[in-house]
């Protein structure tokens, strides 16, 4: 077979404008399910079964289901239901951008949630106790001792599931969203091309983990510039 | 003795009627599965309108039909070794079918007809059948991605803002569910899917057949064997005839509220 690079320079910048839908899905999606983590954590850590059991529950629910099930349920599932198409809410599901954030962000809440909570359980014993002995209150505590050491350690782990998350948004393309990756299946559908088509957009994702891997390292090392060994 | 009597008297009826004294047999091939076009009924009778078309036509050139059950991927190779002399199963004339086989002028079109909430004047085409820009503007319109809907949008319209979809379901679907206002479809299929159906109660078609040959090809034939041109000839005579007399419509109208041919393709 041939491998024709004109039609990948002629096609790398058409795919290139769905970058923008990309980064708004990948950045929204974050923010909102780095929000529902913490909630999601400290009811987790709370001692207290009331607010332990649902969080852990909702984090079986969301980890258990595939992504993609979970868009289709968002997008084809909520406006079968009368509740929601007379709800306030109607014009965030009407539009398929606001299915796909709202279930990425539920999606990555879930993950990431446990990810904080390795980061906070992972916090040494000692140091709190050191903490208590100098006279902090346990809101003290968890602010300045437990919230920047656990954020340090679990960093490494949330920079990789952003970098998940970065790829989920091509699940976006299955309801419409013209995003990287639903507009190379377009061009695709159109030139009967997918080993061209699709190898640019696997390298253009490849440049965005590489971008993004560099980014988290760059914060990973600023956050850990007091414990950098010398030398 | 008897027998041959029997003969001649056949032959003299034949004569009289005016059909051909050697009355020809024509062997067409169908999918036999395709409804509505071309499939068995629950009394194992073959109906659709293919087989009225096929019946309609061996009428005036007086033939005799016998029809073969054919799978789709093997009807042209089947045609080809001669286990029939016709096509008639709902096959569009293409450039590269025309390469291997000949087809009849077309006795259905292929078209396609924007479907929106009934009762809305959206005055999307003007009389002569062209559409109207301005009056797409804000509408947003579903579309199946790379069809021949699409190649038709973006070049009589390419302002319009279109959503493309995988299948036509999730686009019945949106259309029910307000995300898009409007969506472009088969007719035949939006017909027997959606808009007879519960959830297409409320939508109807907003605009005309739209039929450029450029864009969505000439239509359905009837296949043939290359090198027939006498055969072609009072094949596509009868398609005509068909037309004049209101036959086609009749056929359609058994199983569509609306003529699935060009009007434009008889003396009209």
């Amino acid at each position: 077979m041939s491998f024709d690079t004109a039609l990948i320079v002629e096609s790398l910048p058409k795919m290139l404008m769905g970058i923008g839908l990309t980064f708004q899905l990948l950045v929204l999606s974050a923010v909102f399910g780095l929000i529902l983590a913490t909630l999601l954590m400290l009811m987790r850590i709370s001692g207290k079964w009331w607010l332990s059991w649902p969080a852990q529950v909702y984090i079986y629910v969301f980890r258990g289901t595939p992504i993609l099930v979970q868009i289709f349920i968002v997008y084809y599932g909520f406006p079968q239901l009368e509740v929601i198409r007379e709800s306030v809410l109607w014009p965030v599901f009407r539009e398929p951008f606001g299915c796909a954030v709202f279930a990425l962000s539920l999606n990555a809440g879930a993950y990431v949630s446990e990810i904080l909570r390795g980061g906070v359980l992972g916090v040494d014993r000692g140091m709190l106790e050191a903490g208590e002995a100098l006279g902090l209150s346990k809101t003290q505590r968890f602010v300045y001792l437990t919230t920047p050491i656990a954020t340090r350690l679990a960093l490494p782990a949330y920079g990789n599931d952003i970098i998940s998350l970065l790829k989920s948004t091509a699940l976006a393309s299955t309801i419409t969203l013209m995003e990287m990756t639903g507009i190379a299946r377009t061009i695709v559908a159109q030139t009967y091309a997918p080993y061209e088509i699709f190898i640019s957009l696997a390298i253009v994702y490849m440049v965005l983990t590489f971008l993004i891997q560099k980014l988290v390292a760059r914060i990973e090392r600023h956050l850990g510039r007091y414990t950098l060994k010398e030398g | 003795m008897t027998s041959l009597k029997h003969l001649i008297a056949a032959a003299v009826t034949a004569v009289a009627l005016g059909a051909p004294a050697s009355a020809e047999t024509l062997r067409v091939g169908m999918e036999c599965t395709y409804a509505p076009f071309n499939y068995k009924t629950e009394t194992g009778e073959l109906a659709g309108y293919d087989v009225d078309v096929a019946k309609g036509v061996a009428d005036i050139i007086g033939a005799d039909l016998e029809f073969v059950c054919q799978q789709w991927d093997g009807m042209i190779p089947a045609l080809l070794a001669n286990k029939f002399d016709l096509i008639v199963a709902s096959m569009s004339i293409t450039e590269s079918r025309l390469e291997k086989i000949d087809f009849s002028s077309p006795y259905r079109d292929s078209v396609g007809r924007i479907i929106g909430k009934s009762g809305q004047d959206m005055n999307l085409f003007d009389d002569a059948g062209a559409p109207i820009a301005a009056n797409f503007d804000g509408l947003r319109i579903g579309v199946e991605r790379a069809s021949t809907y699409e190649n038709w949008f973006n070049a009589k319209l390419p302002d319009a803002d279109i959503v493309l979809y995988d299948g036509n379901e999730e686009m019945y679907l949106d259309l029910v569910n307000g995300r898009v206002d409007a969506i472009i479809t088969n007719p035949m299929k939006a017909h027997l899917r959606f808009l007879s159906q519960e959830n297409g109660s409320g939508f109807e078609f907003i605009s005309p057949a739209i039929n450029e040959v450029e864009y969505f090809g000439v239509g359905v034939g009837i296949g043939l064997r290359q090198g027939q041109p006498e055969l072609k000839a009072r094949l596509n005579g009868a398609i005509k005839q068909l037309i004049n007399d209101g036959k086609l419509t009749d056929y359609a109208l058994q199983y569509f509220p609306f003529p699935i041919h060009n009007e434009d393709w008889g003396d009209s």
